[in-house]
């Protein structure tokens, strides 16, 4: 079954509580620039999280600089240079990676798969949201690892969006399913100063009406955003990009935040410079990463509106079997027919992994068949002679089909067939690439059979009725 | 799994024992899902009648010719216990995938996985894991009048209002090494209780060429085609059919 798992990204995050209280301010905030540029020097991905705080994905850089543990003891050397103390935390997720950091020890690195572990023993009021996790508190649930051994569905029931959100954080799964990706189309807001706008309280202040405009944008869309790229341009050239990622959604007014950090942080404007060229001449806001919005209400699903009676009825059934238990087709590209329908989660985003629309040269046309096993199933089909049917590397078979033997049930006569269809793909990844032979098989008793001959086994695919 | 608060274990029960639904999606009043128009002669009302356990000998094509019909306006469906379930065939027949719902393994609690299926879906094709004892079955088709539900069952059920099996099939297009499949003529029998009790038979294409499901002339049943190339050879019927 292809069942979308939502990856374990590696995340290091580096922490400087030193700057974590100061970061307000003009000094902290360029101090942090200067943590970043050096941290962008072990990988240019760095994304800020908030003052004192940034994050990347560690997977390249670790293996390139040997390790996730080597990683971030080079990057503390590097931030020491600057005077600071950093702490480092490596885990699947930022939540997780995060936590690591702010823990004891200069170093943390939880293993892959162990977030949820770690995550378990840590109290409730670590999540963002305090209002909920006074109401969790309240009801005896006091630790992360409480929450995460309820049914997701029942949490999602009971406490909405902010639930469903809390018990993927506490479970280790991250904030979001997977549904993360850069938009389809241009969504960014910009904001001209004219004159440049020297001072930098109105140039927040405009980036509070800007992010609402850039969210009144996304919400028609359906889409909320996850990560932002704060763009400003002074007059005189010089520019300031940087990514803000939040675990969670970025409102406008904690868009305008990073927006004032990001300024601060900035060099001074050429103080001594020509009047008027000093200042803030544009500001830009691009939604980097968008995920469809949930919102409060489990209708506004985005594609098909799914009424409240339906998801209900679906995460019900999940908190009975588990997240996973109820799935959702997605038609998907494939030369096979097991990976013509991909198989997602009910409440992740439905999306095709591979494009639906290419021709997919090797898949068999026709009629689709109405039974497809999510595993072949092991069969043996012989000649006459009760040979067994073999297919050569040059696609030549050693007899005709004329009898199958499906899985020890009662041999069936084979009364008419085609192929072999050879299939080789992937051929460039030593794990993912198989070649296959593929025959359509017919039986005497009305049934036609999809079969496919790989690496000497038979194996049923599909059948058609 | 630690023990439930006692705030949370009263959420539980609301979430547990739905009250009744008022308004159902759909025609108001209608008593009926529709189905593909190459079926309806086969259901005595012409389509699913709401409240009723349709049954239908084995999962394939036949059962989600069924449920395209309904899914194609606009009724969620779901299939509990069939992850073999071609859910690329039944789109081509009609069935929306996106108003579709998979539980492929609804383990040993199936009755109370269905009976929440039908809480949400119009429609819920089910292949049973296990014999169900006559209680559990009563208890389901209780639910199914409850909420105005069709249940289709893959194999069998006592208490089916209408059975479907195929019993004879052939496909085209097949020949020694060559060609490749393209149509399926299948003959199919519905019978039942009460109103359905009279034994119905249609030639369907199954699907035709174009993926559609068509009523057969059985004039035009290629016979020879399906025959070939054994001439002496008679349709034979679908074992555990």
């Amino acid at each position: 079954m292809n069942t979308i798992q939502p990856e374990a990204a590696r995340i290091m995050v580096v922490c400087c509580p030193q700057l974590c209280g100061l970061a307000d301010t003009r000094a902290g905030a360029q101090m942090f620039d200067q943590v970043l540029a050096a941290v962008t020097r072990f990988c240019p991905g760095v994304e800020a999280v908030e003052p004192g705080i940034c994050a990347f994905g560690a997977r390249g850089p670790a293996r390139y600089f040997g390790g996730e543990t080597a990683l971030a003891r080079k990057i503390i050397a590097a931030v020491a240079d600057i005077g600071l103390e950093p702490r480092v935390g490596v885990a699947d997720g930022l939540f997780a990676a995060r936590l690591a950091a702010q823990g004891k020890g200069q170093v943390r690195v939880i293993p892959p798969g162990g977030s949820a572990e770690f995550l378990a023993r840590h109290p409730v009021s670590v999540l963002a949201e305090q209002d909920l996790a006074g109401l969790l508190n309240r009801l005896g649930l006091r630790t992360l690892g409480d929450l995460a051994a309820l049914p997701f569905g029942d949490v999602a029931g009971r406490f909405g969006a902010a639930g469903e959100a809390a018990h993927r954080l506490a479970s280790g799964h991250g904030f979001l399913p997977l549904a993360v990706r850069p938009p389809a189309e241009d969504l960014s807001v910009i904001q001209e100063f004219d004159p440049p706008e020297a001072l930098a309280e109105p140039v927040v202040f405009a980036a509070k009406a800007l992010a609402e405009r850039m969210h009144e944008g996304l919400a028609a869309r359906g889409l909320s955003c996850v990560r932002v790229q704060v763009r400003a341009v002074w007059a005189d050239g010089r520019e300031s990009r940087r990514l803000w990622r939040h675990d969670g959604f970025l409102s406008a007014a904690a868009v305008a935040d990073r927006v004032r950090w990001q300024l601060d942080g900035a060099p001074l404007a050429a103080e001594d410079g020509e009047p008027g060229t000093g200042g803030i001449a544009v500001l830009r806001l691009v939604p980097d990463q968008v995920v469809r919005a949930t919102g409060h209400q489990l209708a506004l699903w985005g594609e098909a509106v799914v009424s409240d009676r339906v998801a209900r009825a679906a995460m019900r059934v999940q908190a009975m079997l588990g997240h996973e238990s109820v799935l959702r087709p997605v038609p998907d590209g494939g030369r096979n027919v097991d990976e013509q329908v991909t198989h997602v989660p009910f409440g992740e985003k439905r999306e095709p992994r591979r494009a639906v629309a290419q021709p997919w040269p090797g898949r068999i046309m026709g009629a689709a068949p109405g039974v497809v096993y999510p595993y072949g199933r092991e069969a043996e089909v012989t000649d006459d002679e009760g040979r067994s049917v073999t297919v050569t590397g040059r696609c030549v078979i050693s007899g005709e089909p004329a009898h199958l033997v499906i899985d020890g049930e009662p041999m069936r006569h084979v009364t008419g067939w085609a192929g072999p269809w050879p299939l080789s793909e992937r051929w460039w990844d030593p794990v993912a690439a198989r070649r296959r032979a593929r025959f359509q098989l017919l039986t005497v008793d009305g049934r036609a059979w999809l079969a496919a001959v790989q690496d000497g086994r038979w194996l049923i695919e599909a059948g058609y009725w | 799994m630690l023990a439930w608060p006692p705030a949370l274990s009263a959420v539980a029960g609301e979430l547990g024992e739905p009250g009744p639904e008022p308004g159902l999606p759909g025609r108001p009043g209608s008593g009926t899902l529709p189905v593909l128009p190459a079926l309806r002669e086969l259901l005595p009302r012409g389509g699913l009648a709401r409240g009723s356990v349709v049954s239908v000998a084995e999962f394939g094509l036949l059962a989600l010719a069924l449920v395209a019909g309904a899914s194609a306006d606009g009724a969620w469906c779901g299939i509990a216990g069939v992850p073999e379930a071609g859910v690329l065939a039944a789109a081509g027949l009609g069935l929306d995938p996106e108003r579709t719902l998979l539980v492929p393994d609804p383990g040993e609690g199936w009755p109370q996985v269905v009976g929440s299926l039908l809480d949400g879906c119009e429609l819920v094709v089910l292949r049973p894991p296990a014999q169900a004892p006559a209680q559990v079955r009563q208890r389901l088709e209780a639910t199914l009048r409850r909420r105005r539900g069709v249940l289709l069952v893959t194999g069998d059920w006592p208490g089916a209002q209408v059975r479907l099996r195929v019993i004879t099939q052939g496909w085209t297009g097949l020949g020694d090494g060559h060609g490749r499949l393209r149509a399926c003529c299948a003959e199919v029998m519905a019978d039942g209780r009460g109103e359905a009790a009279l034994t119905r038979t249609r030639w369907l294409w199954l699907p035709a060429e174009d993926g559609s499901i068509a009523a057969a002339d059985p004039a035009d049943v290629p016979i020879a085609d399906i025959l070939a190339p054994e001439p002496g050879r008679v349709l034979r019927a679908v074992s555990g059919g």
